[in-house]
């Protein structure tokens, strides 16, 4: 949107939205294997910096979560509680078959999917995925949050809260 | 390696008359009633059998007991001990007093069994939480657990459950662990002694993994430590319980997911030892040069992430460098990064891609160059240097008292390396050395590890030169054994082959009774699997004996009156991964 002038005109919301996809900070939650490749992401041939995406030790300054490997149900209290450390807006990515849906491990001590405890934006499969993959799902969720924006996330999550409570479906033994 | 068997024993039975020896197919074991068993182990100890291999438990039902498992190991005889011992209501005596380490191990058959250790110091559960009710290895305890919680996906309630589930999932889950659960897992851990209790990780980045440390400090020094793991226990035991020996084959790439091939090969050893198979020639060469290739990868990963946790964060970028190169290696062949399932039982699953042996060449040529790259950073940098010499020592009788292996028991002197001492998968054809360590700190470690590299690629190099002699047809996979699954792209072609993989696909593969304890070394420490068989194409009992696990298992007496700082240098030293630890 140049004009001849050399004006930029846009709205709030999209420059807010712009400003949002293009720092997306995560929370590193490497958990199993696909730390690995999340490492590797990170490191000199994939080089995740270039999308703006820093790796954040504390979940106070990070607005997205890459859970990377099997997620236990001994670990899953701990996922809740930094989930709902982290500052609104925020978005989830689950890497890998374990954290998206159990994975290989349909066992006594596995949570089967990231999305039984906290809401999922981008599933990313593989067992690991490639770093690419990492890639492709941080690109697709940039998409997401240029299209869906961080308003309309807000709501259609007050009203997923709502309906969660009139239907009685929160799972009680995860309530923190 | 062998066992110490009957023809050795003679003196043993003078002194304990009640023991009976079994001379079995594949080891030698030795009975000994319950109460007899300490004063039986100690006086083992004091016959030379001092280092600690593992203990764990076999459930027999009907009648309902437990056995317990005790391997030891011989260094100057070089052969080792198997001593089982039923247990009398569910009771067995702690041996934490003859080997300290058995402190962990007790604690895990406690948690997977329920199994009582009398005298034991603090029984806990070892990987579930506190209050979890089950004892999950028992036979009568099912792979997924009791399904009584409602837990739905909240992706798909977000969607609106008109809409089709984006996966096929359940809507009942088995028990998760809360908050409180946690809590009270960490306060049944350790007595506040002194001034702050301090947790470090699980999700901490330097604590390579999810492994959760407590430490009760007065000011910074470390007065007290525990650790509690079992934040990535996936149940690999239980599920090898329930599936057939080549399905188990890709869980073993997830434990110790660093150095897949290297884990494959000790898996595949010891189910060949079982199956009794032989592996053609090719497929020899290839998995030690793809398993010292995999050593080298793993080594690069702790150097990287260990000299980032003190702050170099050069090397990481370097180190890794390197890793894509291996990485695109394995790629090649496998068609897999990290998780390669690249060996099969009985060989390997593809023959070599097409210009292998030239690329891996190239990478041998070129990568002493960046090894002194990476000495040059490190080796006579003054920060590192102060960071790591005389940081954590570990003696002589720490080695054989907490049951290590690897790096970490050579660096502080002891030459257990089982690719000399057992040589598995023809690597007594091949020449390197062992190199030991003089202190035992962290320095120590380093250095081992560093030297570790250059030898393995000694290693490959001779891999690659017996590779080329072989023709090009020469067979990668041992298919007239019944047991083996032929190649891919024969089975699409010979009616005979696909009948066969057919067979063994839907029926598994039908092993003799018999027990097999087989190790191979990772860079980890030993990786031992021993598999119990009863018949049939399961294994009654797999039991994966850790290397990271008893490595790990001195941590708490290595920081002992150290600082936090100290704690991390340590950790990185003695490169536990939580995948392997945790199985």
């Amino acid at each position: 949107m140049v004009n001849n002038n050399g004006f930029v005109l846009t709205t709030v919301d999209e420059l807010l939205s712009w400003g949002r996809r293009n720092s997306l900070w995560p929370l590193t939650i490497g958990l199993a294997c696909c730390a690995i490749e999340m490492m590797h992401a990170a490191a000199s041939r994939f080089d995740l910096d270039r999308l703006g995406v820093i790796f954040r030790a504390s979940p106070r300054q990070a607005d997205l979560m890459i859970v990377a490997g099997t997620v236990v149900n001994k670990v899953a209290p701990m996922l809740k509680l930094l989930w709902e450390q982290m500052p609104d807006p925020k978005w989830c990515i689950t890497m890998g078959g374990c954290a998206s849906a159990g994975g290989p491990f349909p066992t006594y001590s596995t949570l089967q999917g990231m999305d039984r405890i906290i809401p999922v934006d981008v599933y990313i499969p593989g067992c690991p995925p490639h770093p690419q993959g990492l890639l492709y799902g941080i690109l697709q969720l940039q998409k997401k949050i240029k299209e869906k924006g961080v308003l309309r996330y807000e709501k259609a999550f007050e009203e997923f809260k709502r309906e969660v409570e009139r239907r009685g479906l929160l799972p009680r033994e995860v309530t923190v | 390696m062998q066992w110490l068997d009957s023809s050795l024993s003679e003196q043993l039975k003078k002194v304990f008359p009640n023991i009976s020896i079994e001379d079995g197919p594949y080891l030698s074991s030795i009975s000994i009633p319950t109460d007899e068993l300490l004063r039986f182990l100690s006086h083992l100890k004091s016959e030379g059998f001092k280092h600690f291999i593992d203990h764990t438990i076999v459930h027999h039902q009907a009648p309902e007991r437990f056995e317990g498992i005790y391997i030891l190991y011989n260094p100057e005889l070089n052969k080792r001990a198997l001593v089982r011992a039923f247990s009398k209501d569910s009771k067995l005596p702690s041996i934490e007093k003859l080997w300290p380490c058995a402190k962990w191990a007790e604690r895990e058959a406690y948690d997977m069994f329920g199994v009582i250790y009398e005298g034991h110091e603090n029984l806990r559960r070892m990987f579930m939480w506190e209050g979890y009710p089950y004892h999950p290895l028992r036979k009568d305890f099912p792979l997924s657990g009791p399904q009584d919680v409602e837990l739905p996906s909240l992706t798909e309630l977000y969607a609106g459950r008109d809409q089709e589930p984006s996966h096929d999932f359940e809507l009942y889950h088995t028990k998760v662990a809360t908050l409180q659960d946690l809590e009270k897992t960490q306060y049944s851990r350790l007595n506040k002694k002194a001034q702050l209790m301090l947790n470090w990780g699980p999700l901490h980045p330097g604590t390579h993994g999810t492994i959760w440390f407590l430490f009760d400090l007065d000011g910074e020094r470390v007065v007290q430590s525990d650790v509690i793991l079992g934040q990535l226990h996936r149940g690999m035991e239980k599920l090898a319980e329930n599936l057939y020996y080549f399905q188990f084959l890709p869980y073993t790439d997830r434990m110790d997911y660093i150095s897949a091939i290297c884990n494959e090969l000790a898996y595949v050893c010891a189910v060949e030892k079982l199956l009794k198979v032989e592996v053609p020639e090719k497929a020899l060469y290839a998995r030690v040069m793809f398993a010292e290739l995999q050593r080298i990868n793993s080594h690069l990963l702790w150097l990287g992430t260990g000299a980032l946790d003190l702050g170099a964060l050069t090397v990481f970028l370097y180190a890794f460098r390197e890793r894509e190169k291996i990485m695109d290696i394995i790629e090649g062949n496998a068609g897999f990064r990290l998780t390669s399932a690249f060996l099969r039982i009985g060989g390997l699953h593809y023959d070599l891609a097409e210009g292998t042996l030239d690329v891996v060449e190239a990478f041998v040529k070129d990568f002493p160059q960046r090894l002194s790259e990476y000495h040059s950073l490190l080796t006579r940098n003054r920060i590192w240097l102060r960071r790591t010499r005389d940081i954590g020592v570990i003696t002589r009788q720490d080695v054989f008292d907490y049951g290590l292996s690897g790096p970490v028991a050579r660096a502080s002197g002891i030459a257990y390396d089982l690719r000399k001492l057992q040589p598995y998968s023809g690597y007594e054809e091949f020449e390197f050395d062992i190199p030991v360590g003089e202190v035992g700190d962290v320095y120590d470690r380093y250095l081992v590890r560093m030297e570790e590299i250059k030898q393995s690629i000694r290693i490959i190099s001779q891999a690659i030169s017996k590779l080329k002699k072989l023709p090009k047809s020469a067979p990668y996979v041992n298919k007239q054994h019944p047991s083996v699954m032929a190649p891919k792209e024969e089975v699409f072609k010979d009616l005979q082959d696909m009948v066969k993989n057919f067979r063994i696909v839907v029926h598994g593969e039908s092993a003799p009774i018999g027990e097999v304890y087989s190790a191979g070394e990772n860079p980890r420490g030993e990786l031992g699997f021993y598999i119990l068989s009863k018949g049939g194409s399961k294994p009654y009992r797999l039991r994966i004996r850790s290397g990271a696990l008893y490595n790990l298992s001195i941590f708490p007496k290595l920081i002992k009156d150290g600082t936090i700082a100290d704690a991390i240098a340590l950790l990185g030293s003695l490169d536990p991964v939580v995948g392997e630890t945790d199985r």
